[in-house]
């Protein structure tokens, strides 16, 4: 599996197609989280948010990034489809990982905030809603599941508008909502860990539609 | 032993590709899958390997060592063939140590021309298909899957292809390829089928045609004379084996090509010191001789 997620990455670092997401990451902090003296939370969910967008983007580049026949050589010397799927899913998660740590980590270097452990664990808790909604959306999105370039795009900005924009839609919306509202941190650690864990049955779920997907197309 | 039983495949609420399908692939086998274009040869292909499910009916016994081999390698991999076949070797289990030795061995073995650390895609396409070979060997398959492997190789790939083909069933794997050319086919395979229309149909040759079949010739040189000039052995036609040594060479080669071979090496001066064609006089009596290629 570690020689996988190791491929995946590699292949994915050779295209640089994991650039444009870094860079939209980065210039999202850099201009909704800059320098500030609020409380944390809210800077945290700008964060989340971001990495919500970039999530998808690196999943969706992760698996079309990979020729079709690559995938196919890739599957037959693994052995099996669904541990090359866990694989992209683990390097994504990865990939979100580093941008996570980044997202947690600047708004420490640049800002005044009073930090709190609990600031720090809500923060942590945001990141990971966003990156397992993330990659969950991208993988539906990905060529896996949508053939063509055009409708992957088009299908990949609308669901991403529509978790991040629609009121009350699980997880990512009310989880920026809540950490944006001037509540005390101690009070919502319990929704938002709530959030965070219907993020990761999501990203199993979109994971196992996937597969199944795939195989039926092949 | 990989079995297909009454097999069919369609891709949504297509055609059908492939329709009822039964055969079995044996250990030591080198099955020849011939047919037209878009005669569903990949799909049988890619169903043996397990990347595409059947509609209807059943796959069964796959190994677990499978090698595959594209009928095209992507042009846009932009890692080395070195970096790709080290990944792949350890995709399957192997060490980076022991997964960069095999993918170095077998790349000076195919010969692989324009330099392992370069870029896949700056390789020729036959340099290319070099590699998607290199990666299905890097553990010795018990079964090996190619698809119109010998198409964009050069002449002497041909006969490493024809030597590795050989050793994979010698070892007790199991070889399955498609080509389009009857002399390739067979000259290589020990039992060839024919899709058409979906069907699977055998174009067996009698029983000890083809691998079996291979004539084996002895060649030495006058001792008056020295060791004249050898041809390119592996790359003439329907050459499987050679063996140098002890003052000889020593050849397996298909019999379809034993007299051109035989032709050819008399008169760059070499002397004939044994043939054994076990199979001639067999053929020349069998009523039935299918051998339309010969």
């Amino acid at each position: 599996m570690i020689a996988l997620v190791r491929y995946a990455l590699a292949t994915l670092l050779h295209s640089q197609r994991y650039l444009p997401p870094t860079l939209l990451f980065v210039a999202g902090l850099a201009v909704f989280a800059g320098s500030d003296n609020g409380p944390l939370a809210p800077v945290y969910a700008i964060c989340a948010g971001a990495l919500f967008v970039c999530a998808t983007w690196v999943t969706v580049a992760l698996v079309n990034v990979e020729d079709p026949v690559l995938r196919a050589i890739t599957v037959v010397n693994a052995g099996r489809s669904g541990r090359v799927l866990a694989a992209t899913v683990l390097a994504a998660l990865a990939c979100c990982l580093v941008l996570a740590v980044v997202g947690l980590g600047y708004p420490l270097v640049t800002g005044r905030h009073p930090v709190t452990p609990v600031a720090l664990l809500l923060g942590a808790e945001a990141q990971l809603t966003a990156a397992c909604t993330g990659v969950a959306v991208g993988l539906v999105c990905s060529r896996l599941v949508i053939g063509r370039p055009g409708y992957s795009l088009v299908a990949a900005l609308a669901l991403v508008l529509f978790l991040l924009l629609a009121r009350g839609v699980p997880p990512v919306n009310p989880l920026v909502r809540l950490l944006t509202e001037e509540r005390a941190a101690e009070d919502v650690v319990g929704p938002v860990t709530g959030y965070a864990a219907a993020a990761v049955v999501l990203l199993l779920a979109s994971t196992a539609l996937t597969r199944f997907v795939a195989a039926r197309r092949d | 032993m990989l079995r297909l039983e009454a097999v069919g495949k369609r891709y949504g609420r297509g055609r059908w590709v492939l329709t009822d399908v039964t055969t079995g692939f044996a250990a030591g086998e080198v099955v020849a899958v011939t047919g037209g274009n878009g005669s569903g040869k990949s799909t049988l292909l890619r169903m043996l390997v397990g990347l595409t499910r059947p509609s209807t009916g059943s796959v069964s016994g796959r190994p677990r060592a499978v090698g595959y081999v594209p009928e095209r390698f992507p042009a846009g991999e932009r890692m080395s063939a070195t970096a790709y076949l080290t990944h792949m070797g350890r995709v399957r289990g192997l060490t980076t140590r022991a997964a960069t030795a095999a993918a170095t061995g077998l790349l000076d073995r195919l010969a692989l021309v324009g330099g392992a650390d370069t870029p896949i895609r700056q390789l020729s396409k036959g340099n290319a298909q070099k590699v998607a070979l290199a990666q299905a060997l890097l553990v010795r398959p018990e079964l090996l899957v190619l698809d119109e492997p010998w198409s964009g190789l050069d002449v002497s790939a041909h006969g490493v292809l024809s030597e590795i083909i050989t050793e994979v069933a010698a070892a007790g794997g199991c070889v399955v390829f498609t080509d389009h050319r009857e002399a390739v086919t067979s000259a290589n395979a020990t039992r060839t089928h024919r899709i058409s229309g979906g069907r699977l149909s055998s174009a067996d040759r009698p029983a000890g045609a083809g691998h079996a079949a291979a004539a084996r010739v002895v060649l030495a040189w006058p001792a008056e004379r020295g060791r004249p000039d050898a041809p390119d052995w592996p790359a003439l036609p329907g050459v499987r084996q050679v063996a140098d040594g002890d003052g000889r060479v020593s050849l397996r080669v298909a019999e379809a090509h034993c007299d051109a071979l035989l032709l050819t090496a008399l008169t760059r001066g070499w002397s004939v010191v044994g043939v054994s064609r076990p199979h001639v006089a067999d053929r020349a009596a069998g009523p039935a001789v299918e051998g339309s290629a010969r």
